[in-house]
């Protein structure tokens, strides 16, 4: 296999969102916040890591090898520039699925900057501005509304696996798991990935949009950023729902930052964080107390870490040390783990696990594939989680996984906003 | 006022005054008692197959209402009772979602709520007071009463579920084409 490769980046004058230069026809990747981001589409080269915990290992060093047989020619030098991949991970070990993908093209913006990057495999016709023309828009494909297909469990099956949990909890087998189900749906068209990547980047505008292989989601949770030598990391854990005015919403707020039960669910999702990055890291500072983040539809408790690489580890390295932390897995991890393949019964796949993107110079954002629905033509796969403690009620459980679960089938409904 | 209509308080017309809380208290008892309430809540899992993990979350969540609570505290179900939960079974049996069966047996609580009340004002108002304004001695008016209970709850019970009957099919035939 020939790992040599031709990479061109060079500014672009063109203001479009990023997704709208994404030519049709193409299964693209995308990684959107705030307006910056990235998007890449075609294939330049593809890492196929297997299952196994050295997944990431594997596919980050895949990765190196390439860099070091690219000529990379970088008019722009920022974190996304030259040789960038796009990747996502299986949440568990034994699933195959993990990929990392180097495209051909790809549009980076950051702070308003745009640039184009173009990567061709040497003895590979050169593919350069193979961008949708500005002049036509793209037309979002027709659609049809989400139709429900069954789960892997029946969600009567999942409540048991609610109370289970909570026994073994009880038990003082572990403090905390993170349980989760899925809905299939189908449609009489094929889902229009793109146009529903839009909508939950204009509906969550302060989530990460990605696109990954066909998941596609708006994530809160940014697992490891790394930004030449810095590293920062946002936990999440603790939840409540936006009040219905400003006073309402202030209560809940400060319900939520005196919660005994949230604020020690979030404690033990900010050591797990706190003890990895203190083993991959220099100067770990996280915040004292965790702060309140409020989203469009939920706020948080949260904490932000920041801290400095020690060995040059990649984005994707810090992220894999990461994963899975006590928000999709839960503590401590192996017990919860265990508790999971148990009781869910069902294949996480990509769901719950790193997505994202790392460049040649070893910065990357890495988020939590969350919020998220896995596309295959005219058929989606909705997942929703909830962690689940001493206190929880599985019926309450039940409605907030069936809540989130319609929160993310009404954008992937919606023909317009 | 030297006269008064039949539905005016009976303290000051010409029927005796008697005591009516407890007349129809032991009335509603009566009229309601139509089986024994067998099972507390692990017998009313062992009767109709569910887990107890399903029932104690549908009592939680208030879509569960006992018989009656006996002396000792205990929630105690009658075979209907079995019967509903049965037929809720039925339901995820045939493939709706626990979840969304939950929501609809809380706007079904709410609606029923809102009939009931109207319901038994109507009774309380029309039925009642006329029996206790036109009955000479305490045991004719429960007799009464017992008989306008039994004959009334089947009847309401029977219209609306006919109705709920109709429009379920009315809104389904509406839908069809979906």
């Amino acid at each position: 296999m020939n790992l040599s490769s031709r990479v061109t980046t060079r500014w672009l004058d063109d203001h479009r969102p990023l997704l709208d230069f994404v030519p049709d026809g193409t299964s693209p990747w995308a990684w959107l916040h705030e307006g910056d981001g990235l998007v890449g589409w075609g294939t330049a080269f593809t890492s196929e890591p297997g299952s196994g915990p050295d997944r990431f290992a594997h596919s980050q060093h895949a990765f190196d090898e390439i860099a070091e047989h690219a000529v990379i020619d970088d008019e722009v030098l920022l974190p996304g520039t030259g040789l960038v991949a796009f990747g996502s991970f299986a949440f568990a070990d034994d699933n195959p699925t993990s990929l990392l993908v180097v495209p051909r093209i790809a549009v980076g913006r950051r702070g308003g900057a745009t640039w184009l990057t173009t990567i061709t495999v040497d003895g590979q016709p050169h593919i350069a501005d193979d961008l949708r023309d500005a002049a036509s828009p793209r037309v979002p494909a027709v659609s049809d509304r989400p139709r429900y297909a069954g789960s892997s469990i029946p969600d009567v099956n999942w409540l048991e696996a609610v109370a289970t949990a909570v026994d073994r909890i009880r038990g003082g087998h572990l403090d905390k798991v993170v349980l989760a189900r899925d809905v299939a749906l189908w449609s009489r068209h094929r889902f229009d990935v793109i146009d529903i990547a839009a909508r939950l980047n204009r509906r969550f505008a302060s989530c990460y949009t990605f696109i990954a292989d066909g998941l596609a989601g708006a994530t809160p949770e940014l697992l490891a950023a790394r930004f030449d030598r810095q590293v920062t990391s946002r936990v999440l854990a603790g939840t409540a729902a936006r009040g219905t005015d400003t006073d309402h919403d202030d209560q809940l707020g400060s319900e939520l930052a005196d919660s005994p039960k949230e604020q020690w669910e979030h404690r033990l999702a900010v050591q797990s964080v706190r003890n990895v990055l203190e083993a991959v890291s220099d100067h770990v500072s996280g915040d004292d107390h965790p702060f309140l983040l409020k989203l469009e539809n939920v706020q948080h408790l949260a904490t932000d870490f920041t801290a400095e690489v020690r060995d040059d580890e990649s984005a994707l390295e810090v992220a894999a040390a990461l994963h899975p932390t006590a928000a999709v897995g839960g503590f401590p991890r192996q017990p919860a783990l265990d508790l999971i393949t148990e009781l869910e019964q069902m294949d996480r796949g990509r769901y719950a696990a790193p997505v994202g993107w790392v460049d040649a110079k070893r910065n990357g954002e890495w988020g939590i594939a969350l919020r998220c629905a896995q596309f295959e033509g005219a058929r989606a796969r909705l997942f929703a989680g909830v962690g689940v403690v001493e206190g929880s009620l599985p019926e309450a459980e039940l409605a907030e996984t069936r809540l989130k679960l319609l929160a993310m089938q009404s954008v992937i409904g919606a023909s317009d906003d | 006022m030297s006269h008064t209509s039949r539905s005016d308080t009976p303290s000051n017309s010409t029927a005796p005054a008697f005591d009516f809380a407890s007349t129809d208290a032991s009335v509603v008892a009566a009229a309601a008692e139509d089986e024994t309430a067998a099972y507390d809540l692990a017998g009313l899992a062992e009767a109709t197959g569910a887990t107890m993990t399903l029932l104690e979350s549908v009592e939680r969540a208030g879509l569960l209402l006992p018989h009656h609570v006996d002396e000792s505290g205990t929630a105690r179900y009658s075979e209907a009772d079995a019967r509903a939960v049965r037929a809720g079974m039925t339901l995820l049996d045939a493939g709706l979602p626990l979840g969304e069966l939950l929501e609809i047996a809380k706007h079904t609580d709410a609606a029923v709520r809102s009939i009931a009340e109207p319901a038994v004002e109507a009774f309380l108002r029309f039925v009642r007071d006329p029996v206790h304004g036109t009955s000479t001695t305490p045991d004719e008016a429960a007799e009464r009463l017992v008989t306008a209970y039994q004959r009334m709850l089947p009847a309401t019970e029977t219209l609306v579920a006919h109705h709920l009957r109709r429009a379920l099919l009315h809104t389904a035939a509406q839908r069809a084409s979906e």
